[in-house]
């Protein structure tokens, strides 16, 4: 049972880093942004090539969120400079990226046992080889999860940082800021789809595999994650908008293994996830205005 | 940080509670991750099962049954994957390639012996050396070609509809663009990202007067073969399946072969590996070679078309 | 100095709801002027605001600042050297940041926004310094969320923000307009106060007429487009809200209002 529990914490730190990406869009930003879709599984494709050819797995890594970033820049070129609908402007880019994606991987594509991966390369393997391979993957998804928590609390903070959030808030505060909000929104695009391919690429590397549809449907769990966690603390001002969605990706993850586990059969669960959506939605909408008009 | 740090060992605390008093089963679980609801793969599960039993298991003694279904879905398939990895089951059962390729990855850890079938091509998905083995659908592709040949001797073009995004999909069409030419066929083919462009392929294929159709175990195509029968009825061309549950839909005919009995094959296998007779690492994986005819004699004649006698003798009228 | 040049604009070119809104519409302020403009709705004067501003494109003339042509720059490029304050008190702040996070964002404006610090620690007291001024309590709220507070708050603060860093000119955009009369007085004196101690230029539209006569070095009034009236120095001073009362009464007539 303690494995189950371990798993799924594990699959919830990994996956919070897809849910950093849409927080910045969807809560600072406030841009629907369904890039997602089609920039998690680029990342897993990138990983499983280079994985594939010898690459450190590290580095891999790093050239899935360059691929994200590249995507995310493409979304907001065409919404920014193109004057596309921001929620079209990410169907344009996701379903680009489907055929981008089997080009890159094919159909899907294994990583063999032989090639290391994150969880099993010689940095973690010399602070943590004693481990069994389960807790590694626990505590190397941790870290990562922790260091881009702090990272992405720092930038917001920075005068960079505080820039995309006005943007989200007040676009037309940044204008009179003498700053192009398109640029700034650009900018959130790019961060926030590097960190979705990231996850992709763990995801990748954890699960030793690319398939062209793993992106369905990540950017609905983002969503709710963001939406669970933020609902879930937004009375607690100490906890900070990222730590929230780390909660809610456990958490969500934690529900669809307490279903598995109760033997809910898969197409039920989809639904249960909609209603379990809406009523948190609901919930947080109500408490959510207070502050919000003038 | 020390809040962020805090918070994780919370929910880590909180669900051990919660997960406090779940029972742990003393005799050896089978855990079952099928990709989705489909004919063929239910055929399959089915044909497992009656495998295990046939050699000699006893359901609920010797082994019980964990079943899962991910409904193709990318992300519940793999948490199925990763409970039964934490479940610490004793086999992982594992039906269509995206369930078989996340089962391995997740069995890594335990080295939990993992066995997979209806698997199109196991080198390309990688699935040929380590603690895994099972059984490969690989269609009959010679045996299909020869079919339609003998039911329509004067056919010239096959089209064919395939998701581009399935691996099975895509190494089987390569093999029939290779093989069409021996039998005197040229294939159209068109490739579909879902379910929903299917019926748009079919109706291209019709314009472009192909003188059938032919399916293969594509999961999109598969899903909306009613509304292509539909079209194809109409346009009068001919549709041959690549199992029989294509068949017994409306197809005309299908050298296919019988998923029950692939499912058999794979629990006999299965059980040597529970019994202690063999390793999923030292079994090779199998192939079924056997195939039958399937014929929908109602659909036959709707299209005004016979089944030549030498294969009338042993085809088998699926309804 | 601003000089607006034979402005031309059309709303809704070619269709049944065309309307010419200027025609060879001539304005210009000199460095230092405070000028107030009335007018009744529709006349131009908020219009005239945003093709300043680039908000809005013309569709001919010349908009000058300092003799040259600012035509070609983007709204955000005209800002480096323009502040605005608006009618709607939740457009000139950030709702969901704190006082300290909006005022270190005006601080910045003009500067590049890097990886730096957002919010740098040896500015706060002169930040609470700039908000005791206002005599609003504001100092001691810095780590309070902008949202929370009154409008006659936020406006204050934006217009704190508005005229942080140096600028060309200050656009005041009815900012008094939603605000109660008490309220309003106390932005208006705030206003006034600032324009003088950072001898801006400024440009302020109202529907007070009492400001309009009260403030300002110059006054104009606008109906359809055209000035009105365009009054200054010793004459403005000689102004009475009756006497452009009466003036204002006989173009609303004009106007059906």
């Amino acid at each position: 049972m303690l494995d189950m529990i371990i798993g799924t914490v594990t699959q919830g730190l990994i996956y919070a880093l897809l849910s950093y990406g849409i927080y910045i869009t969807y809560k600072i930003l406030d841009f629907p942004d369904l890039t997602v879709d089609g920039s998690f599984p680029l990342g897993a494709a990138v990983t499983a090539v280079f994985l594939v050819k010898g690459f450190d797995p590290y580095l891999t890594l790093l050239i899935a969120m360059a691929a994200g970033a590249l995507a995310g820049l493409a979304t907001g070129l065409i919404h920014v400079r193109l004057k596309v609908r921001d929620l079209l402007a990410g169907i344009i880019t996701m379903t680009a990226l489907f055929s981008i994606n089997l080009q890159i991987g094919g159909s899907n594509l294994s990583v063999e046992r032989g090639i290391d991966t994150i969880f099993t390369a010689p940095p973690t393997m010399l602070l943590f080889g004693s481990m069994p391979l389960m807790y590694r993957k626990l505590i190397v998804a941790f870290i990562l999860a922790l260091i881009f928590k702090l990272l992405l609390d720092a930038y917001l903070k920075t005068k960079s940082g505080m820039l995309l959030r006005a943007v989200g808030d007040n676009s037309a505060l940044v204008t009179s800021l003498a700053k192009d909000n398109g640029r700034v929104k650009i900018l959130g695009l790019v961060l926030a789809n590097a960190l979705v391919a990231l996850a992709g690429a763990i995801v990748c590397q954890e699960q030793r595999s690319f398939s062209a549809t793993m992106g369905t449907g990540q950017m609905i769990f983002g969503l709710a994650t963001v939406i669970i966690g933020t609902t879930l603390f937004r009375k607690l001002d100490f906890v900070k908008g990222t730590t929230a969605v780390v909660i809610g990706s456990i958490l969500y993850k934690a529900c669809i293994q307490i279903a598995i586990i109760a033997g809910l059969p898969a197409n039920l669960l989809k639904l249960v996830t909609a209603v379990l959506f809406l009523i948190i939605l609901v919930l947080g909408g109500m408490k959510g205005k207070v502050k919000q008009s003038a | 940080m020390k809040k962020f740090v805090a918070i994780i060992l919370a929910v880590v605390l909180c669900l051990s509670v919660c997960a406090c008093g779940a029972k742990e089963a003393s005799v050896p679980v089978i855990g079952i991750c099928q990709y989705g609801e489909h004919g063929s793969l239910d055929n399959c599960r089915e044909g497992f099962i009656q495998g295990l039993k046939d050699a000699g298991l006893v359901e609920g003694t010797d082994f019980v049954i964990d079943y899962q279904n991910a409904s193709f879905d990318d992300n519940i398939n793999n948490q199925i994957a990763q409970s039964f990895a934490a479940k610490d089951v004793a086999l992982m059962c594992a039906i269509a390639t995206p369930s078989a390729v996340v089962c391995y990855a997740a069995a890594e850890e335990k080295d939990i012996p993992v066995i997979y079938t209806a698997i199109s091509d196991p080198e390309q998905a990688k699935l040929t050396s380590g603690n895994i083995t099972g059984t490969s659908d690989k269609l009959p592709v010679d045996a299909q070609l020869e079919l339609i040949r003998a039911i329509q001797p004067d056919a010239k073009t096959i089209g064919i509809v395939y998701t581009t995004s399935e691996a099975n999909s895509i190494s089987t069409i390569a093999e029939y663009k290779d093989k069409a030419p021996n039998y005197g066929f040229t294939i159209e083919a068109i490739g579909v990202t879902a379910g929903a462009e299917v019926t748009q392929a079919v109706d291209t294929l019709i314009s472009k007067k192909v003188d059938c159709l032919n399916n293969l175990t594509d999961n999109n195509v598969v899903g909306v073969l009613s509304s292509v029968l539909e079209k194809t009825n109409a346009a009068g061309i001919p549709v041959y399946g690549s199992e029989i549950e294509q068949v017994k839909l409306g197809c005309v005919a299908s050298a296919g072969i019988d998923y029950v009995e692939l499912g058999k094959m794979t629990g006999e296998m299965a059980a040597k590996i529970l019994k202690g007779e063999a390793t999923a690492d030292s079994m090779p994986y199998k192939s079924v070679t056997d195939f039958s005819y399937y014929v929908n004699s109602a659909a036959l004649n709707e299209m005004g078309l016979t089944l030549p006698s030498s294969i009338a003798d042993t085809a088998i009228e699926a309804n | 100095m601003l000089e607006l040049k034979n402005i031309t604009k059309t709303y809704n070119p070619g269709t049944v709801t065309e309307m010419c809104l200027f025609k060879d519409f001539e304005l210009s302020v000199k460095d230092g002027e405070f000028v107030s403009v009335v007018g009744s709705n529709g006349s131009g004067k908020t219009s005239m605001l945003n093709i300043i501003c680039g908000s809005i494109p013309i569709d001919s003339g010349d908009c000058l600042i300092g003799g040259e042509s600012i035509n070609k720059q983007k709204d955000f490029v005209r800002y480096k050297k323009i502040g605005r304050v608006y009618q709607n008190p939740s457009m000139g702040t950030c709702p969901n940041m704190t006082i300290l996070e909006n005022l270190s964002l005006a601080d910045n404006k003009g500067k590049h926004f890097g990886l730096g610090k957002g919010v740098s620690k040896k500015r706060i007291d002169d930040y609470k310094a700039m908000l005791s001024t206002l005599g609003l309590g504001l100092e001691d709220k810095l780590n309070v969320k902008m949202g929370s507070l009154s409008g006659g708050q936020r406006q204050a603060v934006a217009l704190l923000m508005a005229t942080m860093t140096p600028l060309d000119f200050l656009i005041l955009d009815e900012h008094t307009a939603a605000l109660d009369p008490h309220t309003a007085d106390i932005i208006m004196e705030l206003t006034d106060k600032i324009v003088r101690e950072k001898k801006l230029t400024a440009i302020m539209v109202t529907h007070n007429l009492r400001y309009a006569v009260e403030y300002g070095s110059r006054l104009i009034m606008m109906d359809k487009g055209h000035i009105v009236l365009d009054v200054d120095g010793e004459k403005k001073k000689n102004t009475k809200v009756e006497d452009i009362l009466d003036l204002f009464t006989s173009i609303s007539i004009e106007c059906g209002n």
